[in-house]
């Protein structure tokens, strides 16, 4: 909305937004495919989470680790297996609607997380903190997109059409105040443009959260949904989860992590409904962790690493990807899973098929990635 | 107040406050530059909040508690177990509201309020998050301890102090870090931990583009294997100790010098080193101008610290002289967005306020969006404006904004003059007119605090 006319509408404008689109979801349109990126900050070990269960070598690279979960794994497909913790995301593969990468990487060839995350996020093939991937996408798409998070992370700084919201513990009741505060920022764009978007958020949001663990990723993954189906513009939207970096107690910390992942991507499904088919989720992390585990009951930052595609507008049931392998030369400088696809690749086959943009449009977005021409999503009927 | 008062009071300390308009920088009879300069100085905290010792002897017990709850055959005895760690937690949570209470509070009533702002600078360069129970305990102690005292001496005193501070130690899991030819690591099937050697070449030092390679990470990781911390076990030893059974033997090689010493000197010579080395000066510098002047500073400047940083092998307090003296560093125009934490203790200083409600400064900088010590990975909070300049993060400073100004109002005679004292002639007539014409007190001080020139510095 324009500067003025949100001046103009005042705090009517505000009232009028929370009352409108509350308790209001659209009926399902094909028009308004909707793309979800999860970020698992802090690299993810990805052996720990889709196991390689015929790989002999495993065993030895992690004797604890492999030998803790091994017995209550669940099975997928060419002797992969999903960690304990994953039961919504294994009914899923059954149910078509889960896509695992296996051996993948940004292209990224260090291993600090931060630079990992600004690269990914990106999606440049270079670490730039003012131009996020998403960001571009919008932009090209024409959709907008919001963040779960306290700030806009890389991938959506760029572009005037993100936002974001998290959960408040204040309760604000200013809105005159609000007015106040915004007739300061008549020369201050910047400041003006912020305040507008996160006023309207938090109307739109009020009342949104219904727990005593608002910050809790299952719970912002469920208000996450419920955002999205109360503005039809925003089609997009991105959720982070931390707390991968496990060189130590590797074990316990995933069981956790894990069940909270699969919690939260299930309760955005739960809470899209009928959207869910018309949704595309990824999950991925900046790089992967070390094959061997380390003296400390972990692992420590390795290369290679796996990426989910979920929804129900995903053609799941299969595991791409190409394997390989764990011997010791086939290792990273011996010592990593070695990459053998792009992230970016991926994303481009997804977003081309989902969003339906063009070769000139994706190269845009993802200037070193190649398409890989692979099927990613259902085929609808126009 | 001139324009370079204004601006050594807020863009170099913490923010006006009455305090110093009691003492006017004029009065003095020095100038701004001076005023600064005389003022940097470390900090002690002299009060009797719990040290990292007394905290590693709670968590010992808390690890005890654990495992004794975990092994306990009876319903009673894991019972009599989870009562305690649940009073433990409880104690780490109320200790670390006071902890970070304290801070805030002296911060705020800061006459000396630079050395304030540099404490923050290098509590966040050399950040540990409160990610479990015993790093609650911990993470409060490591700037207060070591930061602090440090403060103005040389960046490798520093460097080691925090490096050997139970918190990085923990934080950074090098308690159990084992040489694999060490006496212990030959012994048992344990093994190096690359965790702090890693951070500290790129986030303590060199900087991230600093020139090191993996190899540069193995072998800092295992010159400081054996930098570990007493236990029980020790008798009365307590805090940092050196394990030399656990030290793999050797020379290490570290971005080109070797250093061939046998026990605890051998990592502390590679952190002198790393201290003074020209990425090192490149990268702190950098983050000083970023921190103190502008987002994007102008490479002049940076080159000035950086020059400064290597005549003088790493001594702070001449490189903040050398801030303080440059022209760049005054530009008229404020070129820092407040983050969550500099708004926040800001605020109390303009409304005075020194005493807090027990757990005011966490919740309030929680909901800023920069909870003290959850940064949640050892790089730290972000410095730029981009980061903390969000639709979420600016609606919540207007929500906490009208709540203090609730409290704040009834000690404000008159806005008027609080807006003469708190900005002199260095506010637009925008703003002083829409606040002159609130509709409340409050409303005029919750729009005092979220203007322009508020949130600025």
């Amino acid at each position: 909305m324009e500067r003025r006319k949100f001046l103009a509408l005042g705090g009517a404008s505000l009232a009028l937004l929370s009352s409108a689109t509350l308790g209001n979801p659209l009926k399902p349109s094909k028009s308004n495919p909707k793309f979800i990126w999860v970020i698992l900050r802090g690299a993810l070990d990805s052996l720990h989470t889709l196991v390689p269960t015929f790989e002999t070598e495993l065993e030895r690279h992690r004797p604890k680790l492999f030998g803790g979960i091994k017995e209550d794994l669940l099975p997928i497909s060419n002797g992969f297996a999903l960690h304990p913790a994953l039961k919504n995301l294994h009914q899923w593969y059954g149910q078509k609607e889960l896509l695992p990468v296996v051996a993948v990487s940004t292209g990224y060839d260090g291993r600090s997380h931060f630079d990992g995350q600004d690269f990914m996020e990106s999606g440049l093939g270079k670490i730039e903190h003012d131009s996020g991937w998403i960001a571009r996408a919008l932009e090209n798409k024409g959709k907008s997109g919001i963040a779960i998070s306290r700030s806009i992370p890389i991938a959506m700084r760029g572009s005037n059409r993100t936002t974001n919201w998290f959960p408040s513990r204040m309760d604000g009741s200013g809105e005159e105040i609000y007015q106040s505060i915004l007739d300061l920022y008549q020369y201050e764009p910047a400041l003006a443009n912020n305040f507008e978007k996160g006023l309207k958020m938090k109307a739109s949001a009020a009342g949104q959260m219904d727990s005593s663990r608002p910050g809790a990723f299952p719970e912002l993954a469920q208000a996450c949904a419920k955002l999205m189906l109360a503005d039809t513009t925003l089609d997009c939207a991105l959720l982070e989860l931390d707390g991968w970096d496990t060189h130590n107690r590797q074990a316990p910390r995933l069981n956790t992590k894990l069940a909270e992942l699969d919690k939260g991507l299930a309760a955005l499904k739960q809470v899209l409904g009928p959207e869910w088919d018309n949704t595309v989720i990824a999950v991925s992390t900046e790089f992967g962790r070390t094959v061997r585990e380390n003296g400390t009951e972990g692992t420590d930052h390795g290369t290679g690493s796996a990426m989910f595609l979920a929804g129900g507008a995903v053609d799941g049931g299969r595991i791409l990807g190409q394997w390989p392998g764990l011997k010791s030369k086939q290792l990273f400088e011996n010592r990593d899973l070695q990459p053998t696809s792009n992230v970016y690749d991926w994303l481009v086959d997804t977003l081309e098929q989902h969003w339906k943009l063009n070769s000139t449009q994706l190269a845009h977005i993802f200037p070193t990635a190649q398409a890989r021409g692979e099927i990613i999503t259902r085929r609808r009927p126009v | 107040m001139t324009k370079e008062e204004y601006i050594a009071l807020t863009r170099f300390g913490m923010g006006v406050t009455p305090g110093d308009l009691r003492n006017p920088i004029a009065e003095t009879g020095k100038t701004p530059k001076q005023w600064l300069k005389q003022q940097l100085s470390p900090l002690a905290f002299d009060d009797n909040l719990p040290s990292s010792t007394d905290m590693l002897r709670s968590v010992a017990d808390y690890r005890k508690s654990l495992e004794g709850a975990k092994k306990s055959q009876s319903n009673d005895g894991a019972s009599a177990h989870k009562k305690k760690l649940r009073s433990l937690r409880k104690s780490f949570n109320r200790s670390q509201n006071t902890y970070n209470n304290n801070v805030i509070q002296r911060a705020a009533a800061a006459h000396q309020s630079i050395n304030w702002r540099l404490l923050d600078f290098f509590s966040n360069h050399f950040s540990v998050s409160a990610v479990n129970a015993p790093m609650k305990a911990l993470a409060p102690t490591l700037e207060r301890e070591v930061i602090a005292p440090n403060l103005t001496g040389k960046f490798e005193d520093l460097l080691i102090a925090v490096s050997q501070h139970p918190a990085m130690i923990v934080y950074l899991d090098n308690m159990r870090s084992i040489g694999p030819n060490s006496r212990i690591g030959r012994r048992r099937d344990k093994g190096l931990n690359e965790n702090l050697a890693r951070e500290i070449l790129e986030l303590h030092t060199l900087g991230v583009d600093g020139g090191y390679t993996q190899s540069d990470v193995l072998e800092l990781s295992k010159a400081i294997t054996g930098w570990s911390l007493a236990t029980q076990r020790d008798g009365n030893a307590n805090g940092f100790m050196f394990r030399s059974a656990m030290h793999e033997p050797g020379s290490r090689r570290v971005m080109g010098r070797s250093f061939h010493q046998s026990d605890v000197s051998q990592g502390e010579k590679i952190l002198k080193y790393l201290a003074t080395h020209p990425s090192t000066a490149r990268y702190l510098s950098l983050k000083l101008a970023r921190h103190f002047i502008s987002d994007a500073p102008p490479a002049s400047l940076v080159n000035k610290l950086q020059q400064t940083w290597l005549n003088t092998d790493g001594d702070i307090l001449a490189v903040m002289y050398t801030l303080i003296d440059a022209e760049e560093s005054w530009s008229n125009t404020p070129q820092k967005f407040k983050t969550p934490r500099e708004f926040f203790i800001s605020a109390l200083r303009a409304a005075d306020m020194q005493t807090l409600d027990p757990q005011m400064a966490q919740f309030s900088l929680t909901e800023l969006g920069q909870a003290p010590f959850q940064a949640g990975s050892p790089a730290g909070y972000e410095d730029t404006a981009e980061n903390w300049l969000s639709p979420s993060l600016l609606t919540a400073r207007a929500d906490w904004s009208i709540k203090f100004a609730q409290r704040w109002q009834e000690r404000v005679p008159a806005v008027n003059q609080l807006l003469n004292q708190l900005f002199g002639d260095h506010i637009s007539e925008l703003t002083r007119k829409s606040i002159l014409r609130a509709e409340s007190k409050q409303a005029a001080l919750a729009m005092l605090l979220m203007s322009p020139e508020f949130q600025r510095r």
